[in-house]
């Protein structure tokens, strides 16, 4: 039941930077929320519910729009096909913590709906029209053996044919997303899928 | 495989009643249960309206044989399905494959409630009695053993379809022969946790809600249980009475458009009814009496009258939504709405919708205003749906 596995882009946001299979797209050292407005406008985006998002939800949102943004051709799969498997260390606890201050004087319902960590997820599967299986862990750091275990699991056993994994996190003005597209089918920038590779590309904003 | 899927027994336990006959009772009297808060400790005693079950926990516990520290969650469910198992009297129940299927939401929290309280003031105190149930599971667990169901059990937790979810996944354990009898449908106490989402949410009402009304401003949450017991062909033919009606329907859709909130075309909905008729092989014009989710809000109502109008115009069947007695019961809802429907057909009534005033505006229908007897009901449609668009719709049919 083993079939190949390919990394076939990947994507990360990090430290005021955007970069898309190792090259860097957009730099901007503003805070958080301008940074990842300013993200948004680079991509020429226009998605009037994005500004509703917490930054968890935004964050990954626009890792995942970066990631798929050409090279990936969704109408190849149907939407039970597509999963998305990701985790953080901090679950929603950015959101949390304001929607705690907002209790002070009136709970904010727009806060409240963001406070959980899977909400990323549902809201780059409504984006995309994703319906296969879908994950969040929460895990102290990145864990590519456990991910990759996650991902082998369900594309050997053909529940998915194509899965976004990785790591989406954000706490204050910290934030880090790093999301891989895993595929079946090899593709010219393409990378084995393993816990090695995606390991290595994690790391990269350490340099 | 069984062909049909009977309805052998039914319990429930509401904020209307203790039992079948009660809630019966208090449907027929149009005796709403929504009150103000008496039992749940909380900021919003005598500001929020909700339905409580009108028992004590010691109270409960007495019934249930059970102790009075466990979750309210357990105690209810465990009412609900002794009620409903009595009920269904099966021959040789435990010589049968038997399963346990029980929605909840809130689980053990009432329970976790209680113990942060002493938790937060010293971390040395709090006790860990009261944290130890809190998972959803919790409560199945305990419930299964008392009941003495050893063959299967599973708890389902989709927010305010988990009961009727229950009730369609047990059917199709049955369907496909892993199991003889299944006690399907669900519970949920009253919560602080739940109270107060549901009021950062903006959607309780604060005075009693008005299901489909124009003026309708939010729901009353309510708590309570709901089962009934599913049986294959085989073990019908052994009953000593007749079954209700048969669960001839059945479907889960999801509308993946927000966290909470319905689609504005009422996307689930529409798929979850138009697919739970495609299952039974009715037409709309075959659906004598809607039991509609109906929980009050602006949002729900109004996705759901849509889709409702997709696919039964121009022929309208009577409807109405029982948590304007109830009140939302959340994770019980479906199955206490399936116990009444499945009395519905039994007793050839429909339930008023309770305090309706004002037709939705562009609406060519409206729910029924009185309660109906002598009605020949053959199928009825029970919605449930839940936060996250998570749709489903069951039909009970008539023998």
């Amino acid at each position: 039941m083993l079939t190949e596995k390919y990394i076939t882009g990947n994507c990360t946001i990090s430290k005021g930077a955007v970069s898309k299979n190792g090259l860097t797209v957009f730099e901007n050292n503003t805070p958080v929320n301008a940074f990842l407005l300013a993200v948004y406008q680079h991509l020429q985006l226009n998605y009037p519910k994005f500004y509703k998002m917490d930054n968890l939800s935004k964050l990954g949102w626009l890792a995942a729009e970066l990631l798929l943004k050409d090279g990936f051709d969704k109408e190849a799969y149907q939407p039970e096909e597509v999963g998305v498997i990701l985790a953080n260390a901090n679950s929603s606890l950015d959101d949390d913590l304001k929607y705690f201050d907002s209790i002070k004087n009136t709970a904010s319902p727009s806060l409240f709906v963001y406070t959980l960590p899977n909400i990323v997820t549902g809201e780059i599967c409504i984006r995309n029209h994703f319906k296969g299986e879908q994950a969040f862990f929460i895990q102290d750091t990145f864990d590519a053996d456990f991910i990759a275990k996650q991902v082998n699991y369900l594309l050997n056993n053909n529940i998915l044919q194509a899965c976004i994994c990785g790591w989406a996190d954000v706490i204050d003005q910290e934030y880090k997303a790093v999301l891989f597209l895993v595929e079946k089918q090899k593709k010219e920038t393409s990378v084995a899928f393993s816990a090695e590779n995606m390991e290595t590309i994690f790391k990269k904003d350490q340099v | 495989m069984s062909s049909s899927i009977y309805v052998a027994g039914v319990g429930v336990i509401s904020a209307i009643g203790n039992n079948a006959a009660e809630n019966l009772a208090s449907l027929a009297m149009e005796k709403a249960g929504i009150g103000d808060i008496t039992l749940l400790d909380t900021i919003y005693r005598e500001k929020l309206p909700v339905a409580e079950v009108k028992l004590s926990n010691d109270e409960l516990a007495a019934i249930t044989g059970l102790p009075s520290n466990i979750s309210r969650t357990t105690l209810l469910s465990v009412a609900a399905t002794q009620e409903a198992l009595d009920d269904a009297a099966i021959p040789g129940f435990g010589t049968l494959r038997t399963g346990f299927v029980s929605g909840n939401s809130v689980g053990g929290m009432d329970k976790s409630e209680d113990f942060f309280v002493d938790f937060l003031a010293d971390s040395n105190k709090g006790k860990l009695r009261n944290v130890f149930d809190h998972e959803c599971g919790s409560m199945t667990e305990i419930v299964a053993d008392k009941l003495g169901i050893s063959d299967f059990m599973t708890t389902i937790s989709t927010a305010c379809s988990s009961s009727a979810n229950a009730i369609f996944y047990a059917a199709r354990l049955i369907k496909n022969d892993v199991l003889d009898v299944v006690i399907a449908g669900g519970t949920d106490a009253l919560a602080k946790f739940t109270l107060n989402g549901f009021n950062t949410l903006m959607i309780l009402d604060k005075e009693f809600c008005k299901p489909f009304d124009e003026h309708r401003e939010g729901l009353n949450l309510g708590e309570g249980a709901g089962y009934v017991v599913l049986v294959s062909e085989k073990v019908k033919n052994t009953l000593s009475k007749q079954p209700y009606c048969t669960l001839s329907g059945y479907k889960n859709s999801n509308d993946a458009y927000h966290q909470t909130a319905s689609s504005p075309e009422g996307t689930g909905s529409y798929l979850a009814m138009k697919g739970a008729l495609q299952k039974s092989g009715l037409t709309p014009a075959d659906i004598d009496y809607i039991n509609l989710h109906g929980t009050g809000t602006p949002n729900n109502d109004s996705a759901e009258c849509t889709a409702i109008k997709r696919v039964f115009h121009p022929h309208y069947p009577p409807m109405s939504s029982t948590k304007s007695y109830t009140g939302h019961t959340l994770g019980a809802c479906g199955g206490i709405e399936a116990v009444f429907s499945v009395l519905a057909i039994k007793n050839k009534i429909i339930y008023p919708n309770l305090r309706f005033e004002t037709r939705i505006e562009d609406m060519p229908f409206e729910p029924e205003k009185n309660f109906l007897t002598g009605q020949e009901i053959n199928h009825v449609m029970s919605n449930s749906f839940g936060f996250g668009g998570n749709c489903t719709s069951l039909i009970f049919s008539a023998i």
